[in-house]
């Protein structure tokens, strides 16, 4: 086996650093963002919206492993941002499908009746 | 004191029983109606019975009646107790004032049959007379100052009864806004004597200045700002001018306003308060000078007036002025004797006057004319009081009038005696001068002619007012001077003034009746066989006689001292309001309504857009959590918010 090889092999077995997580649920944390912003489709934005909790989550989860201090606070606090996720997304759908009811539209653009 | 609690009640039902009225009439007058007058009535004439009780106990006593409560306790601030104290001068009003209102509440009646605020009438009627008989027993100058502000209220509502019509709403005004100005003055004065004495009873005052408590020049000026309430109220020079307009109230209420409630306040608070004024010969002088002016100036006024109620008005201040001379000068008993007398002559010429406008509604004299014959009962009675008024043996106000004159003579006042003597002729003149230009001659108008005499309702009292002006001097005459012995200075102020009684002098006595009878004679002679003379000599000396008619100018002049620069403030006020604080007021207003504005375009309502700002600012957040520094803090805090702004704008 080549040692390159052997390198590679080592670097993938090695423990995986706490910034790889970090850039990771940041890149997904910025992505999540972007679409929340930019995204006319109210479900698209929830999907967003869903995607920087999770970012949020990996984060808490890499600290939690890599803080065995903490107790597995992280974790916990993960579990509760899952609940709270699901639950956000039950009301949020309800909220887009009533709109689709009353609006014909789900186009975050046209639902501006708190204009000032 | 020796008084019994039944003595007592009966003499605190005196002024409580009127006022008791007013309540009634004031909560169900709507339902009693024309009933009103029956309850008012009642409730007037079982205070006048009670009244003659005070009078007989206080006759057979020979000391005041004299009991109070406590009313409020401040501890080491002194104390103000609501008390009565009835000596002869209060038991005397006591009688006087509810005597005439009795008869005012008989004839009005008749003369307000009509009237759409009846019953409100009679219970602002029994309000005056409680108020009136309430600062009649008053035994402090708070208690007084309660019921003197009461009599200014009650004086307010009636003359501006009709206050449909402007110029009684204005007349209400002006007499209102004049005794106010009195009443401050005399307010300052009551709060002087009580900070220089810690006691507001009259005794207290008279014995602590007695004692030297106060010094001279501090007494002086609280007696003379005591006199200046008495002046308001009394209708004396300078304050005098809201009298001839009150006669736009009703005119039974001007009978009683002249006669017993309003104007005799003020001569009664110089005489219940006599033993503090002599003690100030300079205030004593102010008293006796205002007083003979008065007298003289209004009786100037009243010789052309048109109007048959002004000429009476006019004939009440100079009475008045009378009186304060009397008082003025030491002649008590005969102030407060003239004070008695008049009060029923007047309300009988007001009561005449009133019968008169009930007859043919006109207040001018030269509309009237050959009333005698129509209105006989009338014509008499107002002859009885015109003869009274001017004085002549021996009706009743020869006695006093003559007791004031002779004091005056007497005491050396010579500029006083010379004023009083012309005023008898003047009054002579313009009284007779309107009864005969309204009573004699051919009627001028048709309504005159057709004038018919007042309803036995209202002639009654006339008649029995008419036996009081000419009986009611008899009770003071030189032969057995009851009056004198009922209503005496205390025994502090004859000898403070050294005054000796002065003997009946029968050629004084005989000068001032001829005099008096000088002046009816002119005004026959001026207005009835030809009356033309009369307007031929008002031409030649027109400046004179518009002169007097306009009442010295003292409206005009008023006018322009006062009235004119109280506007002008009123104004500059109105437009500072308006402009400056107005504008402030809207400036501020807009200026937030615009910065809303600018602002407005933020809310957008599309919640992408808030969430950029949520992302933005937490963003900010952290930068400055992590640079720490203050100044990168706040250039980082302006550049964002404006971007978040323009932004903002731009969505």
């Amino acid at each position: 086996m080549p040692p390159q090889a052997q390198q590679f092999l080592d670097t993938l077995n090695s423990t995986v650093p706490l910034e790889a997580y970090l850039i990771v649920g940041a890149i997904m944390f910025a992505i999540g963002a972007w679409g929340a912003l930019i995204r006319r489709n109210a479900v698209v934005v929830f999907m967003c919206i869903e995607l920087m909790i999770n970012a949020v989550n990996l984060s808490l989860v890499a600290f939690a492993d890599y803080l065995p201090d903490a107790g597995g606070a992280g974790v916990g606090y993960a579990v509760l941002v899952i609940a709270v996720a699901a639950a956000e997304v039950a009301v949020g759908l309800a909220i887009a499908l009533a709109v689709y009811r009353t609006r014909k539209t789900v186009n975050v653009d046209e639902v501006n009746l708190m204009k000032g | 004191m020796n008084q019994t609690v039944g003595q007592q009640l009966i003499i605190a039902a005196i002024p409580v029983l009127p006022a008791l009225v007013f309540l009634i009439l004031a909560l169900f007058g709507r339902y009693i109606r024309e009933g009103a007058q029956f309850v008012a009535i009642f409730g007037v004439a079982t205070s006048l019975v009670f009244s003659c009780f005070a009078l007989f106990f206080v006759a057979r006593d020979g000391a005041p009646i004299d009991f109070a409560v406590n009313w409020i306790n401040l501890e080491e601030g002194g104390s103000f107790p609501m008390g009565i104290y009835i000596d002869g001068l209060a038991a005397v009003m006591l009688v006087v004032v509810c005597f005439v209102s009795l008869m005012i509440q008989l004839y009005s009646g008749a003369f307000m049959q009509d009237d759409k605020r009846f019953a409100w009438y009679y219970a602002v009627l029994n309000l005056f007379t409680a108020s009136m008989l309430g600062l009649v027993v008053a035994s402090n100058f708070i208690e007084l100052y309660v019921f003197w502000e009461l009599v200014g209220l009650c004086s307010y509502l009636l003359i501006g009864h009709w206050f449909e019509k402007p110029e009684a709403a204005r007349a209400a005004q002006k007499a209102f806004i004049v005794t106010r100005v009195g009443d401050m003055a005399l307010f300052v004065g009551i709060i002087m004597f009580w900070r220089a004495t810690g006691t507001t009873s009259y005794q207290g005052i008279s014995e602590a200045a007695q004692a030297g408590f106060i010094g001279s020049s501090l007494f002086a000026t609280a007696v003379v700002l005591v006199f200046v309430g008495a002046i308001g109220k009394s209708a004396q020079f300078p304050l005098h001018v809201w009298l001839p307009d009150a006669m736009e109230g009703p005119t039974p209420v001007s009978a009683l306003i002249h006669a017993a409630t309003m104007v005799a306040a003020g001569v009664y608070l110089v005489a219940r308060t006599y033993d503090i004024f002599v003690q100030s010969p300079t205030a004593m002088l102010v008293v006796a000078y205002i007083g003979g002016f008065t007298a003289l100036m209004a009786a100037t006024m009243a010789l052309t007036k048109k109007d048959m109620k002004r000429v009476i008005a006019y004939s009440t201040v100079s009475q008045l002025g009378y009186m304060m001379l009397a008082l003025g000068i030491g002649a008590y008993s005969a102030g407060i004797f003239h004070l008695y007398n008049h009060a029923f002559f007047k309300a009988l010429l007001f009561l005449g006057a009133g019968s008169i406008i009930y007859a043919m509604n006109s207040y001018n004299i030269f509309e009237m004319g050959g009333l005698r014959r129509r209105m006989p009962l009338t014509f008499w009675t107002m002859v009885i009081a015109g003869v009274s008024l001017a004085g002549i043996f021996p009706l009743s106000g020869f006695w006093s009038k003559d007791a004031i004159v002779v004091s005056a003579f007497a005491e050396h006042f010579y500029v006083l005696f010379a004023m009083a003597l012309l005023t008898v002729f003047l009054t002579a003149f313009y009284i007779f001068r309107a009864i005969f230009v309204a009573f004699l001659g051919e009627p001028r108008t048709e309504a005159a002619r057709e004038a018919i005499e007042s309803p036995g309702i209202m002639t009654g009292p006339m008649v029995i007012l008419a036996f009081f002006s000419v009986v009611s001097g008899l009770v003071g005459t030189p032969l057995r001077d009851y009056f004198a012995e009922i209503v005496a200075p205390s025994e502090f102020a004859t000898e403070a003034l050294g005054v000796e009684p002065h003997e009946f002098n029968v050629t004084l006595a005989v000068v001032s009746v001829v005099v008096a009878l000088g002046g009816i004679a002119l005004a026959y002679a001026l207005y009835v066989p030809k009356p033309e003379r009369a307007a031929e000599l008002a031409r030649r000396f027109s400046p004179i006689y518009t002169f007097l008619d306009k009442g010295w100018y003292f409206d005009a002049l008023y006018d322009r001292v006062f009235v004119r620069p109280a506007m002008a403030i009123g104004r500059f006020v109105r437009q500072f309001d308006r402009r400056a604080l107005g504008r402030l007021v809207t400036g501020v207003g807009r200026g937030f309504s615009g910065a809303g504005e600018r602002l407005r375009p933020l809310q957008s309502g599309g919640a992408q857009n808030y969430a950029l700002f949520i992302l933005v600012s937490v963003l900010i957040l952290g930068v400055i959590v992590g640079a720490q520094y203050a100044f990168l803090t706040v250039a980082l805090i302006a550049v964002i918010a404006l971007a978040a702004v323009a932004l903002g704008a731009r969505l």
